[in-house]
This record gives C-alpha cells, sequence and structure tokens, in this order.
C-alpha cells in the first residue's frame, strides 16, 4: 500500500513540499502577528478614520474566503495593475494579510486585558505612553497571547493547502502529482494528511511547553 | 458577459452555499454538545474526544476532502461518490470538534455551580444537564459559534476542488473561462462572502450579549 | 519661586457624565455604576511645602483619591491649575510625562508590573526615564528596595509576593527616582489586616527621613503619630484642615465630628 514512499522522486516531492507549507505558514503567523499587534495598536490608540479602516481590513479578510483572495491576489491583482508579479509573492503576501486580520483581534483582546492598571503604573512612574506599551504592556501581551497564536497557526497551516489549487507544489501538490502516477488513492492522501497532523500537532505541543514556561502566573486572556 | 449576468450567475450558487454551510453546522452541534458534555462529566472516556479534535485540528479539510471523495467515493459511490455527502461529512465533523471545544468551554464558564443546584432539586445527571446546563451553555457560546458558523461559510469554497457543486466559488472559477474575465467574478466573490458571513455573525454577537444582560451574567 | 512643592488651585473634576452617555449607547456592561454624574472635587485648593505630611480622609467616594490622582496628572482636571514647583502641569502643552517622573505614586491595589521582578519594577523607571545606565540603576533600586525593608523579594515577581510585600515594592518603585513629593492613595485599603504594619511602618520611617507625603488614608493610628496635618475631605470639598489633635479632641465642623465619632467607634470596637 505505501510503497510508493520508497520511490526517490515521490520523496523528493513530498519534501518540498513540506518545506513550502512550512515556509509560507511560518512567513504568515509571524509577518501576521506583527502587523496585526500594529493594527490592534492603531485600533485602540487611532482616530476614527484610522479605526474605520482598520476596521474594513479586518472585516475583507476575515469575512471573506481565503481561496477568492488567493485568486484576487493571484490572478485579478495583475491583471488590473497590467504587471506580472511572481505568484509567490502574492501568495506569501495573501497569508500575510489573511493572518493580520484575525491576529490584530487576539493581540487587541490581549492588550486590553492587560492595559488598565499596568497603563496607569506606568504614566505613574513618568514613562510616556508608548514606553508603557513597549516595556509593560507588549511584553505580558505576547505572553498571553501564545494559545491563541497558536490555534492560529493550526488553522492557517491548514489553510495553505489551498496554494496546490493556484499551481504551487506544497504537500497537497506532491500528493496529486504522485497520484498522477501512483493508483492507490487512499494511502497517498493518509500520509499527507499525516505529515501535516504531526507537524501541526507537534508545534503546538511545542507551543504549550513555551506557554507554560514563559506564562505570568495568574494572568490569562480574558476571552471568549 | 457584463456585471450583472455574472452576478446572478454567482447568486445562483449561494443557495448551495449556504446549504452546505448549515448543514455542516447542525452537525457541528449534533456531534459537539454531546461530546462536550461527556468530555465534562465522563472522565474515562476523555481521551477519545481529545483524540478526534485533535485529527480535525491537524489534517487540513482540503486533505480529507480529497481523500474522502476520490480515496473512499469509488467504493461508495452513493454516500462518499456524492459531493454534497463528503463536503457535509468533512465540514460537519471539523465544525463538530470546534465546538466540542466551545461548549467545553462554555460549560465551564457556566460553573458546576448550576449542576449542583440542578442534581439538588431531584434531577438525574443527564436531565440536569439537558433541562440546566445545555440552554446555558447556549446561552453563553451565541459569540464563538457566530464565528463558527462564518466559518463554515468561507469553508464551503473548498468544497469547489471536488469538482461537482456549484456553489459560489466554483462559479467564480467558471466565470474565469466562460467570461474571460479575472477581475469581476474573484472581487464580486470576495464580496458576497463578506455579505454572507458578516450579519450572521454580527447578529448572533448582538443577541448573545442582550440575553446574557437579562440573565446578568 | 514659589514656596511651594506642589500646589492645587481651585480644581474642579467630574465624572460619569461622558461615561454615562457612552454606557447607555454601546449597551455593554463594563461602564455599569456610572451612570450618575459625580461630582468628586468641587473648587480645591492645597499648598505642600517640602517636608509636609499631609493625610486627607473622610467616607468613600468622597472623591479623596480622584483628587490625588489629578495631583499627579493620572486624571485630568476639568478646570483649575496643578502647579509642581514652579511649573503649571494643567497649562497645554506640558510635558506631563517630565512632570510625573518627579513624582512619585503608590496605588491603593499597588499595580506592579507583573512579567518583571521587584528589582525590575523598581529598575524600569530609572533606565528608561531617567536613562540611567544599567548599574547605576540596578544600585539605586537596590538602595529602595532595602530602605522599605523587601531585600528578600528582590528577585520574586509580584504574584509570589504578600500583599505587604507588594505595596512595598510600590512604595520603592516610588521612591527610586527621588521625587519631590510621594503621593499615596489609599496604600493599606487593599491589603489584608495582619500585612498592614509593616507597610505602615515604612510610612513611618519615610515621614523620618523628611520625605514630603500626601496620603490619602483612614489609617487612624498612622494619622494621629505621624500626619502633621489632617484634612477632612468630603463630597468633593475639603470641609476642615488641622493637626491630629483638634481632630482627635474636637474637630469645629460637624460632619467632621460625626466622621471621627464613627471611625473612633470602629477602632475601639476591634
Amino acid at each position: 500500500m505505501f510503497e510508493f514512499l520508497l520511490n526517490p522522486t515521490f520523496q523528493t516531492w513530498i519534501a518540498q513540499g513540506f518545506l513550502l507549507t512550512v515556509e509560507i505558514t511560518l512567513f504568515g503567523v509571524l509577518f501576521g502577528l506583527g502587523l496585526g499587534t500594529l493594527l490592534a495598536i492603531g485600533d485602540i490608540y487611532g482616530k476614527k478614520p484610522v479605526k474605520a479602516a482598520i476596521a474594513v481590513y479586518v472585516e475583507f479578510f476575515r469575512g471573506s474566503a481565503l481561496f477568492a483572495q488567493l485568486f484576487l491576489a493571484v490572478y485579478t491583482i495583475p491583471a488590473i495593475l497590467n504587471v506580472q508579479i511572481d505568484h509567490a509573492i502574492l501568495a506569501f503576501l495573501v497569508f500575510g494579510l489573511n493572518s493580520a486580520g484575525y491576529q490584530k483581534g487576539y493581540m487587541k483582546g490581549a492588550i486590553e486585558t492587560i492595559f488598565g492598571d499596568q497603563m496607569q503604573a506606568g504614566l505613574s512612574v513618568g514613562m510616556s505612553k508608548i514606553q508603557t506599551l513597549r516595556h509593560v504592556i507588549l511584553p505580558q501581551a505576547y505572553r498571553i497571547v501564545i494559545p491563541s497564536w497558536t490555534n492560529e497557526f493550526c488553522s492557517l497551516t491548514k489553510s495553505t493547502a489551498t496554494l496546490a489549487f493556484i499551481g504551487f507544489m506544497d504537500l497537497v501538490g506532491a500528493g496529486r502529482s504522485i497520484l498522477v502516477y501512483n493508483l492507490e488513492i487512499i494511502p497517498v492522501w493518509i500520509v499527507i494528511g499525516a505529515i501535516y497532523f504531526v507537524w501541526i500537532t507537534g508545534f503546538s505541543k511545542l507551543m504549550d511547553i513555551i506557554y507554560e514556561k514563559k506564562k505570568i502566573p495568574g494572568v490569562e486572556l480574558l476571552m471568549q | 458577459m457584463d456585471v450583472w449576468q455574472q452576478l446572478i450567475f454567482l447568486l445562483e450558487g449561494v443557495p448551495l452555499t449556504l446549504s452546505i454551510s448549515i448543514v455542516s453546522f447542525f452537525i457541528g452541534i449534533v456531534v459537539g454538545l454531546p461530546l462536550a458534555f461527556i468530555r465534562v462529566y465522563e472522565k474515562e472516556v476523555g481521551f477519545v474526544v481529545d483524540a478526534y479534535e485533535k485529527i480535525f485540528r491537524g489534517v487540513p479539510e482540503i486533505v480529507l476532502l480529497l481523500l474522502f471523495y476520490f480515496g473512499v467515493g469509488p467504493y461508495f459511490p452513493s454516500t462518499f461518490g456524492n459531493a454534497f455527502f463528503v463536503a457535509i461529512f468533512v465540514l460537519g465533523l471539523r465544525s463538530g470538534a470546534d465546538q466540542s471545544q466551545i461548549y467545553r468551554g462554555a460549560i465551564r464558564g457556566v460553573g458546576d455551580e448550576q449542576m449542583i443546584a440542578g442534581m439538588s432539586i431531584g434531577l438525574s445527571k443527564w436531565r440536569a444537564i439537558w433541562h440546566i446546563m445545555i440552554p446555558q451553555v447556549f446561552n453563553f457560546s451565541t459569540a464563538a459559534l457566530g464565528s463558527e458558523y462564518a466559518l463554515l461559510i468561507k469553508d464551503s469554497a473548498y468544497v469547489f476542488i471536488i469538482g461537482g457543486l456549484a456553489e459560489l466559488m466554483k462559479r467564480a472559477t467558471e466565470l474565469k473561462y466562460t467570461a474571460g474575465d479575472v477581475v469581476t467574478p474573484f472581487v464580486l466573490a470576495a464580496l458576497l462572502y463578506i455579505l454572507l458571513t458578516f450579519p450572521i455573525a454580527f447578529w448572533l454577537d448582538r443577541w448573545g450579549n442582550r440575553r446574557k444582560k437579562k440573565i446578568g451574567l | 519661586m514659589t514656596d511651594f512643592v506642589m500646589e492645587a488651585k481651585n480644581v474642579y473634576k467630574t465624572y460619569g457624565s461622558k461615561n454615562a452617555k457612552k454606557a447607555e449607547k454601546a449597551d455593554t456592561d463594563t461602564c455599569a455604576g456610572v451612570k450618575h454624574i459625580v461630582e468628586a472635587v468641587k473648587d480645591v485648593s492645597l499648598q505642600i511645602r517640602k517636608g509636609d505630611i499631609k493625610l486627607i480622609f473622610g467616607p468613600s467616594g468622597s472623591g479623596k483619591s480622584t483628587f490625588l490622582r489629578c495631583m499627579a496628572m493620572l486624571d485630568i482636571p476639568d478646570k483649575g491649575e496643578i502647579y509642581l514647583g514652579d511649573e503649571c502641569l494643567t497649562e497645554p502643552g506640558v510635558d506631563l510625562n517630565k512632570a510625573r517622573a518627579r513624582i512619585g505614586f503608590v496605588f491603593q491595589h499597588i499595580y506592579l508590573f507583573r512579567h518583571l521582578t521587584a528589582l525590575g519594577n523598581v529598575e524600569l523607571a530609572l533606565r528608561q526615564v531617567l536613562k540611567l545606565p544599567k548599574d547605576e540603576a540596578r544600585k539605586r533600586a537596590l538602595d529602595a528596595l532595602t530602605e522599605v525593608k523587601v531585600t528578600d523579594c528582590i528577585n520574586k515577581y509580584p504574584s509570589q509576593m504578600s500583599g505587604g510585600q507588594a505595596q512595598r515594592v510600590g512604595i520603592a518603585r516610588a521612591l527610586a527616582r527621588n521625587p519631590d513629593i510621594i503621593l499615596l492613595d489609599e496604600p493599606t485599603s487593599a491589603l489584608d489586616p495582619e500585612l498592614i504594619g509593616e507597610v505602615i511602618d515604612t510610612l513611618r520611617d519615610l515621614a523620618k527621613e523628611g520625605k514630603t507625603m500626601l496620603i490619602v488614608s483612614h489609617e487612624m493610628p498612622f494619622a494621629r503619630d505621624v500626619a502633621e496635618e489632617m484634612i477632612f475631605y468630603d463630597e468633593g470639598t475639603i470641609v476642615e484642615t488641622g493637626p491630629p489633635s483638634l481632630f482627635f479632641n474636637a474637630p469645629n465642623t460637624d460632619r467632621a465630628k460625626k466622621f471621627m465619632t464613627r471611625i473612633i467607634k470602629r477602632t475601639t470596637r476591634e
């Protein structure tokens, strides 16, 4: 059943596919974390037009299907601008921007959980709002947001499977290529599924351990 | 094809999108609610629920769709060979895993005292769950359920990869060829998804907040 | 050149009105309870000279804490002026951060930086606000912590300390910058009774060292022993001021009389 795993070509495809999946996932969640933080701060401190722009951004990326966003990026945007853009760049960007849309919510929740008294305390020792954000609030926010971030990581990884359908050789792409030659369908998808499973579950477990170590005793995200 | 014709073509796919997501959502309730209570109140079987949740957290829906439709489908043509069935099977079970987590959090949020109070007036464990816990659990979970539902609407788009179902996303990709247009279909599709997800999540959230205030949560 | 370390002139502060409107519109329960207007500070003036130790006391909800926070510009007064030395803090364009760096504030609920140790809590402002180099900041922080006698907590996190230890770290944090004045907002009210003593002792020591302090508190024994002037604050205004002996023996106003009798009854019952 699983003989196809012995084929070196197939092995290369799987390995490369896995690599691409990992790359785009990590880029997406980290870019999303950075941009998400900025959006969250903008939402807390910004004036009405800024808040409105952020709301539109978030609603767009959270409200529409990822597939639609990918197609928009890969087909529509180049057509409108009349330029050839490397599909890889566009795809990476979509995942990053998409993740930022979700992570803005998590970061905002984390910041607001901590905000009240810690901002007061920071101001009381003479620090400015920005200094307090940087030295007091964000360090704590990043720690309590870890469970949500890990969740986002899981979602993002699973959604990268869409890449196979816009012409990329990710893990699912590898599976489809193998199936051109291999007759047995079920084993291939079981293997591909298992690889995702191990990667996602392993990484989550790692983040759980890190969270246990780094968490601030007594402070947790008060969010549903 | 002009914009309006494309729009109509896309709109014709919306009912299918909605039926996939609604049916999957209800499968999610039917699976997730009991599992949540089992996980909380019958600890021995808990690991089964954990395994179930872990699998759906760790394997992409797309892989499952491909596995069941193309892999299992040929052996069971009337069920797994049917695109709609596979769609609600995969998305419904996925939603069940998500909802199981949601309800678990809500059970903890509602609190054990409610169960104890229920049993103190003579209700058996499962009757107390039915009459006292479940109504409060739903109340508590409205926000999370709202976003779960929005998620299902968006994930229904995955279904286009197994062909066969002319829902919104599939129609958008079709228009790329039939109308030779790469701009309008995708812009319209994105907007339609937003139109579908925004109101529901928004209202469920408001409704939940209002009901919570009535009870004084 | 003013004589006063700090001065409040005709300060007004009302809260609740803006929040009440917001609360009704947003239909949330985060603003619940603030749906009525509270005139916390009504035309209050106060002068503090170097070395003064003044204590503000009065019924709860009278606005004492709000007034104190206005002094530190943690709440911005609606009307009136706050002076820190010659600088008027209520003028627009004033660098409030610089001003707050010269004021030490101790909170009722302590508000330590949860992600930092005691040492970290005290060092942070020294490094980020006074921009001291690492070793000097550390030395001053350790000195401050020694002064309040919490050296056994230096590397502990707030969640690992008792309330009394945490509050003393809070006092060290306020002291470390060598501020012109220390403002304390009910420093012992949130503590368990057996922990109050250690904080009071710390405050006594500070008083002996000649620090300028403005304290909001209802710890009467402390008031009697340490305060130089007591200020009775009720319903948004200063009703009566005088040395402790005045209040403990024969207050002039009826309101003060009533309040003191209630307090003394309570403390003798304990």
